[in-house]
């Protein structure tokens, strides 16, 4: 039982004469039991982070701690972490049973028949008892998956590191599995980090999420903090999909002016801005609302380019009416039962308190959207 | 196949019912076609590869004047048929089966366990490049180093650097022949040439092993001696069937190596391949029949060995 911490975390790997900065100077402090998601695009260093945790590469600066002690120097064997990795990584030449005591053989000096009966008690846990005697190969991706989760669940380690464990399934399976994880992962209670690039399941499995670009923290906060209140403009556009509508503003008093449409603002927002003029303006594709006429100063007037319909919602690619920009320029997303056609004439709603507002140079968000409307209450997460 | 094409021709309502089926004849006549191309060329093969092994065979069953008067390949009649030539090279050439067994099955055995570890170590731990290269780069040279070049310094080594005559003179004064000396210099020996060959092929092997299932085995707790052990040797078996079947047939065959060390075929210690250079060769002349039933005799231990392993031969040639 103990936290993990790690403490300005780099690492830079030699490439002939250049230098590459992979994970930049990280800092994560993990509570006990919590289930971390590490998430970003490719080659942000979320893989290379985990790797260093179960010291499978080395560290270049900083420290890893586990329980308050250093792991830096402590061989992977004796770290006391499981790794489910994404190819599963299984002992083609063992039967399931071998793979799974494989770990508590290796590490422990348990009897056999204490290990067997891990085993099988891990093997009930997950649902597979029916497979212990048969070999990796003669199983399916998904029953691969299970096997992979329960050689690292018999060992009861301090940590478990999963890295991109679910992308090898179809999409069915892995929700299903996204939930059982949670499931397991909330009764066994070990301190989890679960490295994805898929925003959804860093969303829904996460106690907290670490976003992370070009080796760098983004972000370490709850998923709905994240989600409503980025810290700056690439957390925003991380999350969520349809992403963020983004449009490049000038601040000019209390008016936003971007190059096809402009924005009046309020004290409530003008204040947060300080004296920066090169802006971004961002609004989520739920929070804009479609209207039939223009009655407020933030409807906009604009014709209809493309509806996706996606049975639950609809996405709809909304274009300025005033102006030809010959690109989508606005994305909204509507109820699935609501009709709205290629080419009709709509008024898109932008209401001022579901806006945010970044900083042009520095990504800096420097508004958030307010969350003190009551429906938010109920889905706040504790 | 003829009959199958005939019948699609004889009924044609058949074919208007058939789905597909204005195309399936053009498609029968085309695989008729190049499936009786490629019987011609697999026959054409086989009676190019087994015209010597059948003309060996019928010549070693031969009596001397059957060999004159019969053909090559023509099977001897009645009065020339015998099995005398079979049992002069069995009787001639034994005590060298047990001889070379007695060097080539260690060697073959250790060079590729050894070969299999130093690839394992110049492959999956995770020392830094600039230690395993170089030594990579010795093994590879290694496999170069034509044998000829290695005579003179290899009968220098053994026998003033390591003249294992002298060190070993327990052994002959319990009434073993010194001759056996050379049977040991012939382990080391072909040990120590095998070795970056053999190293290499597992390396390859190796480079192709997942590395994400090392790395899961060492997370379980388990060290490098462990790995090797648990995980990567016993998934090493098409590989060392590769190895084992490759250096034994050199081995086995070897005749420079047996020369230099061993030398003469009276020695007690003489391997067969050295007996078999002089069977059936007199100043009489050839005994044709007695160095065919010699060869194949000789031959023998190296096609148990391709049974033996043959089918983790061919999974490991086409991992």
């Amino acid at each position: 039982m103990a936290d993990l911490e790690l403490d300005d975390v780099t690492k830079v790997f030699q490439d002939d004469s250049d230098e590459i900065v992979a994970v930049d100077s990280l800092s994560l402090d993990i509570d006990d039991g919590e289930f971390v998601v590490v998430v970003g695009p490719s080659g942000c260093g979320k893989s290379t982070t985990l790797r260093m945790i179960a010291g499978l590469e080395s560290v270049s600066a900083g420290e890893i701690r586990l329980g308050g002690h250093v792991l830096n120097d402590v061989k992977s064997q004796d770290r006391d972490i499981a790794m489910v990795f994404q190819s599963y990584a299984l002992y083609p030449h063992m039967s399931v049973r071998g793979n799974m005591s494989f770990g508590l053989e290796e590490s422990t000096d348990l009897p056999g028949d204490e290990i067997a009966k891990r085993v099988e008690e891990t093997a009930d846990l997950l649902d597979i008892p029916e497979l212990l005697d048969r070999r990796p190969g003669e199983l399916s991706g998904g029953q691969q998956q299970r096997v992979a989760l329960g050689r690292a669940i018999v060992r009861d380690p301090e940590v478990f590191l999963m890295d991109e464990p679910l992308s090898n399934l179809d999409a069915k399976l892995r929700a299903q599995m996204r939930t059982e994880l949670q499931r397991l992962q909330d009764d066994l209670d070990t301190t989890t980090i679960y490295v994805t690039h898929d925003q959804t399941e860093a969303m829904t499995m996460g106690d907290r999420i670490a976003i992370l670009d070009g080796g760098e923290l983004q972000q370490l906060a709850t998923p709905l903090e994240c989600y409503h209140e980025p810290n700056n403009q690439f957390v925003a556009g991380f999350l969520g999909e349809p992403s963020m509508n983004f449009f490049d503003v000038e601040r000019d008093g209390d008016t936003l002016v971007a190059e096809t449409f402009e924005y009046e603002l309020t004290d409530a927002v003008t204040s947060d801005l300080g004296d920066a003029t090169d802006l971004v303006l961002g609004i989520r594709p739920e929070d804009i609302r479609l209207v039939a006429e223009a009655t407020e100063s933030h409807d906009y007037e604009t014709v209809v380019d493309v509806v996706e319909p996606m049975g639950d919602e609809n996405t709809v690619y909304l274009q300025f009416a005033d102006v030809d920009t010959g690109g989508h320029s606005l994305v909204a997303t509507t109820s699935g039962l609501r009709q709205v056609g290629s080419g009709d004439q709509i008024v898109a709603r932008i209401p001022e308190e579901t806006i945010h507002v970044f900083d042009r140079d520095t990504g800096v968000a420097l508004h958030n959207r307010s969350l003190e409307s009551e429906d938010l209450v109920e889905f706040s997460p504790e | 196949m003829t009959e199958t094409a005939s019948h699609t021709d004889d009924s044609p309502s058949d074919q208007s019912t058939a789905p597909g089926a204005p195309g399936s004849r053009s498609t029968l006549d085309r695989v008729n076609g190049s499936s009786i191309l490629l019987y011609v060329v697999l026959i054409a093969m086989g009676v190019f590869y087994l015209t010597p092994i059948e003309t060996g065979l019928v010549t070693s069953i031969k009596t001397n004047t059957a060999v004159i008067q019969t053909g090559p390949f023509t099977p001897p009649g009645p009065g020339g048929f015998t099995l005398a030539k079979w049992q002069a090279a069995i009787d001639a050439l034994l005590r060298g089966m047990g001889n070379s067994l007695l060097y080539a099955v260690p060697a073959t055995v250790l060079s590729a366990f050894i070969g299999s570890l130093a690839a394992y170590g110049l492959t999956i731990p995770d020392w830094k490049t600039h230690y395993k290269a170089p030594l990579l780069a010795l093994f590879i040279a290694g496999i170069f180093i034509p044998y000829q070049a290695v005579l003179v310094p290899l009968t220098q080594f053994w026998s003033n650097m390591a003249p294992l005559n002298q060190w070993l003179s327990f052994l002959w004064a319990m009434g073993i022949n010194n001759d056996y000396a050379g049977i040991i210099e012939l382990v080391v020996t072909h040990v120590a040439y095998g070795l970056p060959i053999c190293t290499l092929l597992f390396r390859t092997y190796y480079k192709n092993m997942s590395e994400e299932m090392v790395e899961s085995a060492r997370l379980d707790g388990a060290s490098l001696r462990r790995v090797y052990q648990r995980i990567v040797f016993p998934l090493s078996t098409p590989m060392f069937a590769v190895v084992l079947i490759y250096q034994f047939t050199q081995i086995w065959n070897d005749l420079l190596f047996t020369l230099v060390l061993v030398s003469t075929e009276s020695s007690a210690a003489a391997p067969v391949v050295l007996i078999l250079a002089g069977l059936g060769t007199s100043l009489e002349g050839q005994d044709f029949a007695l160095r065919m039933a010699g060869a194949f005799f000789a031959a023998l231990p190296t096609l148990a060995v391709y049974i033996l392993f043959g089918d983790e031969f061919a999974e490991g040639v086409t991992a």
